[in-house]
């Protein structure tokens, strides 16, 4: 484009001069202004330009300018719709996040609470148990502590009179039954026993 | 066409005739004119027609309607500033007179009314009129300031003075002497490349030859379209933006 | 989880930059000035025999025409002619000399 420009404006430039030389000769027609032709045509050229500027300047610029204006806004309000809606979106999205989290969370408490009651009443159950048995276990000592005391009682009364018998076989002495008693009674003592 | 040999009257095509019949030439109206009337009408139903779907989404017409309406008020705002909004429908008009004018006269058996001095010399005294308005109405006399440039030494007054009221008032000239000679020009180099090509094919002495020989000033003149439509948009479109440029000038005074 | 993440950032940086396409969210960058007339070298060409030429028409112009008022041929068109001269000089440094930086 660039060399084809330059070349045609060389020649252009070479041309016109010749055209302007020959003007000489004959007369550019444009330059001619005794002629009537050149005066009313720009008589013509402003009345119609001046009509022309009128009419696009009231009429048809301000239409096309309302035409842009309305695209404008149209497109302008198209964003701030789209705009609100993503915003509106994003508000969702953020309230569902919440919620799920809250949810999960009560959902983990309830676990946690059940988790805290079973093993509660667990240990309820073991501690009453414990309880039973401990009770069971000290009457069961009781009653062998009554057996042995029933059973050492005898053992005392017994050897009590075996050991008069003995005495009075072996010495013929009648021994006197508090004085056997109280022998009876140091000798176990001594033994542990009483 | 320029029918006679060795004489190519590369200028006849800018001759002003009477057109619309007696009734045209009773008041005097040209060809000139009626190019004027169309392309008018054309800008206008470029407009009326682009506007009128009001679509959102821009069909063909009303997106060239959108883009010539968004470009030049934007190049409106980007020269002059915010006060540019004032000037866009001068400016408009403007742009698109000339670019309507200079793409027509591309058609043939058209007439370029750009291609004549008579009427870009007035196109260019109305901008250069409406500028020193503009400069007048917002600094009142301090406008004559621009003519003395602040800091100069007092001595070249005398000097400075002229020269720069000449300059001021060249504007105008070289406004329109730009646009007026680059179509004349590129019209004569249409005419000139189409005579060459009936001579050549005309010719005896060349024969046969002549007729493939004419193939060369028929592609200049394919390529020369081209170039011109180029032209076409690239003057009008100078002619807007030193417009703005000058009315930047007027708002802001330097 | 993440690959949805992905696609709600997406959708988040098409939904911004439509908004800032559209000029209601703070645009990153300032306006882009773009005072670029015509600054190809062929633009700048033409432009400134244009200057140069227009200049030294208006000046003859002024010159001749104070000339015939005044009865002083070619005294003042030949004064108005360096003016031009000069005017059209100082028209080409306006536009291709260094430029004042724009507000």
């Amino acid at each position: 484009m660039r060399p084809i420009g330059l070349l045609a404006a060389a020649v252009m430039s070479g041309l016109s001069s010749a055209a302007l030389a020959a003007e000489e000769s004959k007369g550019m027609p444009q330059l001619d202004f005794g002629n009537v032709l050149t005066k009313s045509q720009v008589v013509w050229l402003a009345l119609i330009f001046f009509v022309l500027y009128l009419l696009l300047s009231k009429w048809a610029l301000p239409k096309v300018g309302t035409v842009l204006e309305k695209r404008a806004s149209t497109i302008a309000g198209d964003l701030q719709a789209a705009q609100t809606a993503k915003t509106a979106a994003d508000a969702a999205v953020a309230e569902l996040t919440a919620k799920t989290r809250a949810a999960q969370s009560g959902a983990q408490a309830e676990i946690a609470g059940a988790v805290e009651a079973a093993k509660a009443a667990a240990t309820a159950q073991a501690a009453t148990l414990n309880a039973r048995l401990d009770a069971q276990l000290a009457e069961a000592e009781q009653r062998i502590a009554a057996a042995r005391a029933a059973a050492m009682g005898a053992l005392r009364q017994v050897a009590g009179e075996t050991a008069a018998v003995v005495v009075t076989r072996l010495t013929g002495v009648h021994a006197s039954q508090p004085s056997v008693d109280a022998a009876v009674g140091a000798a176990l003592a001594a033994r542990g026993l009483a | 066409m320029a029918a006679e040999e060795h004489a190519i009257d590369a200028l006849g095509q800018f001759k002003l005739t009477t057109a619309l019949g007696p009734l045209g030439a009773s008041v005097n109206f040209t060809q000139s004119n009626l190019m004027m009337l169309i392309s008018g009408l054309l800008i206008l139903g470029l407009m009326y027609f682009g506007a009128r779907p009001q679509a959102v989404v821009p069909g063909r017409l009303q997106a060239l309607a959108e883009m010539a309406y968004e470009g030049i008020r934007k190049m409106c705002i980007d020269q002059i500033g915010d006060e540019g909004k004032a000037f866009f429908p001068f400016v408009f008009t403007l742009f698109m007179f000339v670019l309507i004018g200079n793409l027509l006269g591309l058609l043939p058996f058209s007439f370029t009314y750009t291609s004549h001095i008579a009427v870009t010399l007035s196109l260019a005294m109305t901008v250069i009129v409406l500028v020193t308005v503009v400069a007048l109405r917002i600094h009142g006399l301090h406008f004559f300031s621009y003519f003395f440039p602040a800091g100069a030494p007092k001595l070249l007054a005398p000097i400075i003075i002229p020269v720069e009221i000449i300059s001021y008032l060249s504007r105008p000239v070289s406004l329109s002497i730009r646009l007026f000679a680059n179509m004349v020009a590129g019209h004569v180099m249409f005419e000139v490349f189409a005579s060459f090509i009936l001579m050549m094919a005309a010719s005896h002495a060349l024969g046969s030859f002549g007729v493939v020989g004419a193939v060369g000033p028929m592609v200049l003149n394919v390529l020369l379209m081209g170039f011109e439509l180029l032209v076409a948009f690239l003057q009008a479109y100078v002619f807007a933006i030193l417009t703005c440029i000058y009315l930047h000038d007027a708002v802001h005074l330097h | 989880m993440s690959e949805e993440q992905g696609q709600k950032g997406s959708f988040e940086e098409r939904l911004s930059s439509a908004r800032r396409r559209q000029g209601l969210e703070g645009a990153a960058d300032g306006s882009t000035k773009s005072g670029a007339a015509d600054n190809s070298s062929l633009g700048v060409g033409l432009r400134v025999g244009v200057e140069l030429v227009s200049a030294i028409v208006v000046a003859v112009a002024i010159g001749w025409s104070l000339d015939t008022w005044l009865h002083t041929k070619p005294l003042l068109l030949i004064v108005f002619v360096l003016l031009g001269g000069a005017a059209g000089v100082a028209n080409i440094w306006r536009l291709v000399g260094p430029k004042p930086p724009k507000k």
